[in-house]
């Protein structure tokens, strides 16, 4: 991703260099894909680590009936993750629950546990949204 | 908890009531090293260099909107402007251009990439000359592709020239486009004080300072203000002011947020955040909601230029307080088609097109998506041109003309795109001449910068 022309002309001298008198066109050709390879992946992994760590606000509301919060925690539990802190309010016939989330030490990546989530909520007939935490942050913290 | 139920609550009400979403992640990539004496390597080295960078821009886009819960209604490309790196070739040649940068925007899956530009404020190479006449053929012959040609600024004044030459050129995009509402037209956009850093597709470019590549972000959000002045009720101005900052700043604190995401995915650098308020045909996402909001009848009703101004002031302040990296236009947008309040307010007769330009005085940008009768002369879009560009200049802003001489069409129909693009009522344009004061072309030297009255 971040290689330009020229990272990839320096990489090719460098192994000629390192190559010597062996340098020859397929041999260069065969190393120094060896080496964008290597140092592309890296980064990468990197980055896939971080989108699934860390916490998330779960916000959840509807019309109040039996077994809601059985359904979410049971599907947060399958899926290993880890309720911080809840708070739930019941306003006549509604109810809304928020839950902080850490999701660090999950199987599965916040898109399928949102995923599951969806699903839970479509079952129940109400909201379930998933939010990452840094978006809160961002917004209400100076 | 660290976070109060209704800061929570707050936050969901405004992704998924008010209409907030991030209007735009802009991919600016530079072409200045795709540059070949043969045309056909040139449009190789244009493809890979866009497919490379990206690729995976999208799908980037997308899985950041999931993590937050925060959808980006915008995945666009910008690149250099391509008069510049490409100015030996000709007229022909540049269609050429034109049609790689759609195919590379099509199978990155993009709607628009921008950049099909010339800056010449002062004065034009022989290969921006040959770049304006290709415009409109560009923009026929392509579907993606957006243009924008800067032809003044405070430190230049106006290229009188460049302004009849892009007066025709619009003309020439009319005709052309004629099946489809001369819709070439809503691709063009006429700049004076043009910014480098726009991630606003049609006017965007990757500017020439600017590094190898970058992602700029544009938020919107004129649904989560309007509600909030609604919520905010009878208050005085001051009052208002305040309620408009803080719900700016809370916007563009989750703008800058995903921003710097999709670029850390992208593995580019983060560029700036544009804190422009920019509308949608959604009903409630409206600039002139708010201006109603905020007291005047209608659109175009006395007081109207000084509510903007206040709110565009407003959005500036808290924009720049929120982030150390606001840049591009940052200011409201007040695009005729793209906002259903302004229509509306076209359609009552409450706005006509001398108002718009006084209120381009006070926010960003300028006279967007305006329909004017097909017939209108060329002298005449030049004199509304150049008057949109004195305004900038004078003021020290960025100012623009999209106007789209609907072919075939008077006052009062309409021409429709749908999508982002939305509707427009062809206005109503004074039938009096400009041309003995345009065709004397020339340069309208720069302006002074003291004794300001």
């Amino acid at each position: 991703m971040n290689f330009t022309e020229n990272d990839i002309r320096r990489i090719t001298f460098e192994t000629i260099n390192e190559l010597g008198s062996n340098a020859a066109p397929d041999v260069v050709k065969e190393a120094v894909r060896k080496k964008v390879e290597a140092s592309t992946t890296a980064p990468f992994d990197a980055v896939k680590k971080d989108s699934i760590s860390g916490r998330v606000i779960l916000t959840s509301f509807g019309l109040n009936k039996p077994g809601i919060v059985a359904a979410i925690t049971t599907a947060l539990g399958n899926a290993n993750c880890d309720i911080q802190d809840l708070s739930q309010k019941i306003l006549v016939d509604f109810f809304t629950m928020i839950m902080i989330v850490d999701i660090t030490n999950s199987k599965k990546d916040l898109k399928e546990i949102q995923e599951e989530m969806y699903k839970t909520a479509a079952s129940l007939n109400i909201k379930i949204y998933l939010q990452h935490e840094d978006v809160f942050r961002y917004m209400h913290r100076v | 908890m660290n976070y109060d139920f209704s800061e929570i609550l707050e936050t969901i009400r405004m992704t998924e009531i008010e209409h907030f979403d991030i209007r735009t992640v802009t991919l600016g990539i530079s072409l200045r090293d795709c540059h070949d004496r043969s045309l056909e390597v040139t449009k190789q080295k244009i493809y890979d260099k866009i497919l490379r960078y990206g690729k995976l821009h999208v799908k980037n886009a997308k899985e950041v909107e999931a993590q937050y819960g925060i959808s980006i209604a915008n995945k666009r490309v910008s690149v250099t402007p391509i008069s510049i790196p490409f100015d030996s070739f000709k007229m022909d040649d540049f269609v050429e251009i034109a049609k790689t940068l759609d195919k590379a925007a099509e199978e990155i899956g993009i709607d628009y990439i921008a950049g099909f530009s010339a800056l010449v404020q002062k004065g034009m190479t022989n290969g921006e000359r040959e770049l304006i006449k290709a415009i409109p053929y560009a923009l026929s012959q392509t579907k993606r592709v957006c243009s924008s040609v800067n032809i003044g600024s405070t430190k230049a004044g106006i290229n009188m020239d460049a302004v009849n030459m892009m007066a025709d050129a619009i003309k020439l995009a009319a005709e052309l486009t004629k099946e489809k509402d001369s819709i070439g037209c809503a691709k063009l956009v006429v700049f004076a004080n043009a910014v480098e850093d726009n991630p606003f597709v049609a006017g965007a470019f990757h500017g020439i300072s600017e590094p190898e590549v970058v992602l700029n972000v544009g938020i919107s959000g004129p649904g989560v203000v309007l509600d909030a002045i609604k919520e905010a009720g009878n208050v005085d101005l001051q009052q208002l002011s305040e309620v408009i900052k803080k719900t700016i700043y809370k916007i563009t604190r989750a703008g800058e947020l995903i921003g710097r995401k999709v670029a850390e995915k992208n593995g580019v650098p983060f560029g700036i955040v544009d804190i422009s308020l920019a509308p949608t045909p959604a009903e409630g996402d409206s600039i002139a909601d708010i201006l109603k909001a905020m007291g005047v009848e209608d659109v175009g009703a006395p007081g109207t230029t000084a509510a903007l101004a206040m709110l565009n002031d407003s959005v500036k302040k808290a924009g720049l307080m929120a982030s150390s990296s606001v840049g591009g236009m940052s200011g409201a947008f007040i695009p005729v088609s793209e906002d259903m309040g302004m229509i509306r307010a076209v359609q009552a007769g409450n706005l006509s097109l001398e108002k718009l330009e006084a209120m381009t005085a006070v926010c960003s940008v300028g006279l967007d998506m305006i329909a004017i009768p097909g017939d209108t002369p060329a002298s005449t879009i030049a004199g509304i041109i150049a008057d949109e560009a004195a305004i900038g200049i004078i003021n020290d802003k960025t100012t623009a003309v999209r106007i789209i001489p609907a072919y075939g069409k008077k006052v009062g129909e309409m021409v429709d795109y749908g999508g982002l693009l939305g509707l427009a009522p062809v206005m109503e344009v004074r039938n009096l001449s400009s041309k003995g004061f345009v065709g004397r072309g020339g340069k309208i030297p720069a302006p002074m910068r003291s004794l300001t009255n």
